[in-house]
């Protein structure tokens, strides 16, 4: 009897850990995903009125895309304080952000618009 | 003689009469030209016409080519002469001294930099006298050799007490971590060296000033090695354009050893492998490298609002026989609910075969931090105070079991100048441990 109960519970214990897995990752998934810039809207029949649409869509396009400033709010606030972008010269700001990029592991594309923003109002 | 005169008169006025008529009367000429004569006449002024007409084309053409020439003299004369003010201008340069240029990236002294830490600290632990116990300066020396290559290093010098086993203290200049990073394409990255592991997060993002409390949760401390000796790929994909990313790093290194060379040559040691022996050899404890690996998500819903998630892991044999395992595995994560507030923490298992047999470990910390600028009042000294607070714990599988609740505050004297207060309440069934008060000054550079 207590031979036949073992094995239910561990279909059991491997049923709830199978479903506990893929909510975990049907969550991640959902939350990487979630608040994507929507689509471009069709295109209109009307050739004036899709001309007329097309510097519409681009702001839109333009809006959800994280600027440099913005990327280095969130990025370099997870460790520390927030360092001043005058405190360092274009230069020098190249040198850590290789180091910050490295360490924190933050994609090539973001740490550019970072150092970026942290060029243009450098110090020096 | 009369008549001889009057003559004269009459033929001087005949001759002046005549001479008048002459003048008066228009002059005719008669003459006679034949037909062949005129048709010669005529093609002799048309063949003239025609060469006239040829030497005024001539002429135009002429005029045109004077004109190109004098134009080519023109900027041969110009190119000439700036020629000549261009040499001037050398020449000028060449004698002039050297002007001041402002120094630029292509200067090593702008390729090279220092950041890190430094931190001094005061502690009571219950029973004993409070004593100033530790001066710490950890400086992070970086290198870049190009856009894509870096060299760091960090060091730690610590000044220690030699009592109660002798007179006097001493200095430790220890290597933290070494590395050369090869940034190889926007996705992969390539670290070599002595490098932090990516166990968790809290060894390679956590130390010194980073760390909201004035020293490390006990678990990293105990069961997760500091670093490691090895190679690493690692990178970052971004999802979408939002600021999420999904980041990975797989390496592979040295692993633990054991205490070789002392009486527990049987005993874990988690940071000692670092392929060169005492006595100059090189190799590894035992046979195999150990592997690792981690897998993060970022989700950022807007700066200041962020998720992090994290698992990692690493095993690989640590016994010189390589009889046995030592595996580790860790969840991170981390939450920003705004600029004023975070939580995070890890959860630590790790395990290791043994001849006593298997011996299971685990630990980990939560710890949290509110700053009270976050209430929006006009306090100055208020506004610069975070309040933070941490329970960890460790089962290090050998009998001991410890439990610490933290809580302190952070006085922001700058944004890199921190002065710490806490005190940790301990439960233990270590005697040796008990409760502590800390103070800190942290300067982050």
């Amino acid at each position: 009897m207590s031979k036949s109960k073992l094995p239910k519970k561990a279909l059991v214990q491997k049923t709830f850990a199978a479903v506990s897995a893929a909510m975990a990752i049907g969550g991640l998934a959902s939350i990487l995903y979630a608040d994507e810039p929507k689509p471009a809207a069709p295109p209109q029949t009307n050739a004036v009125a899709a001309k007329a649409s097309t510097p519409d869509t681009n702001s839109v396009v333009v809006k959800t895309r994280l600027t440099g400033a913005e990327l280095y709010s969130i990025q370099c606030n997870r460790c520390h304080q927030e360092r001043y972008p005058t405190e360092r010269t274009g230069a020098q700001w190249k040198t850590i952000m290789l180091h910050m990029q490295v360490r924190a592991n933050i994609p090539v594309s973001q740490a550019r618009l970072i150092l970026q923003y942290l060029q243009e109002n450098s110090g020096r | 003689m009369k008549n001889k005169m009057r003559i004269c008169r009459r033929m001087s006025g005949l001759v002046a009469a005549g001479c008048a008529l002459g003048l008066i009367s228009p002059l005719h000429v008669a003459a006679t030209v034949s037909d062949a004569d005129f048709n010669a006449l005529r093609d002799l002024v048309q063949q003239m016409n025609g060469k006239l007409h040829l030497l005024e084309q001539t002429n135009q053409l002429d005029q045109q080519t004077i004109q190109q020439l004098q134009q080519q003299l023109g900027d041969t004369k110009k190119t000439a002469d700036d020629a000549e003010q261009k040499s001037i201008a050398a020449a000028q340069a060449q004698t002039a001294p050297i002007p001041h240029m402002p120094i630029d990236e292509t200067t090593v002294n702008h390729n090279f930099q220092m950041l890190g830490d430094a931190e001094i600290q005061y502690a009571q632990t219950k029973g004993q006298n409070g004593a100033f116990v530790m001066a710490d300066f950890a400086p992070i020396f970086l290198y870049r050799a190009g856009d894509n290559i870096l060299f760091e290093a960090g060091f730690d010098t610590t000044l220690q007490n030699n009592a109660p086993n002798s007179p006097g203290s001493s200095t430790s200049f220890d290597l933290s971590f070494a590395q050369m990073d090869y940034v190889m394409n926007d996705y992969l990255t390539f670290a070599g060296g002595d490098l932090l592991l990516p166990l968790g997060t809290y060894v390679q993002r956590g130390a010194g000033w980073l760390n909201k409390m004035p020293d490390d949760p006990l678990a990293v401390d105990a069961l997760l090695p500091g670093s490691g000796i090895g190679g690493m790929l690692m990178g970052a994909v971004p999802v979408g354009n939002a600021g999420k990313f999904i980041n990975y790093s797989v390496y592979g290194v040295n692993g633990p050893g054991s205490a070789d060379g002392t009486a527990n040559a049987n005993v874990l040691d988690l940071d000692g492998n670092v392929g060169v022996k005492s006595d100059g050899t090189t190799a590894n404890l035992h046979k195999n490298p150990s592997g690792g690996g981690r897998l993060g998500f970022f989700v950022p819903f807007k700066p200041h609002y962020d998720l992090e998630l994290g698992i990692s892991g690493q095993s690989g044999e640590w016994d010189d026989a390589g009889k046995y395992l030592w595996s580790a595995g860790v969840v991170d994560a981390a939450v920003h609910f705004g600029p004023n507030f975070q939580i995070n923490g890890e959860y630590i298992l790790t395990g290791y075969g043994s001849d006593q047999g298997f011996v299971h470990q685990n630990g980990g910390f939560v710890q949290t931090g509110y700053k009270l600028a976050g209430l929006n009042r006009e306090w100055p000294i208020i506004n610069n105070v975070e309040l933070v607070g941490r329970f960890d714990y460790l089962h290090d599988g050998l009998g001991t079991n410890t439990r610490r609740y933290t809580v302190g505050y952070i006085y922001y004297i700058t944004n890199t100048l921190l002065f710490e207060g806490d005190y940790e309440f301990l439960n233990s069934n270590d005697p040796s441990q008990a409760d502590q008060f800390i103070l800190q000054l942290s300067l982050g550079f």
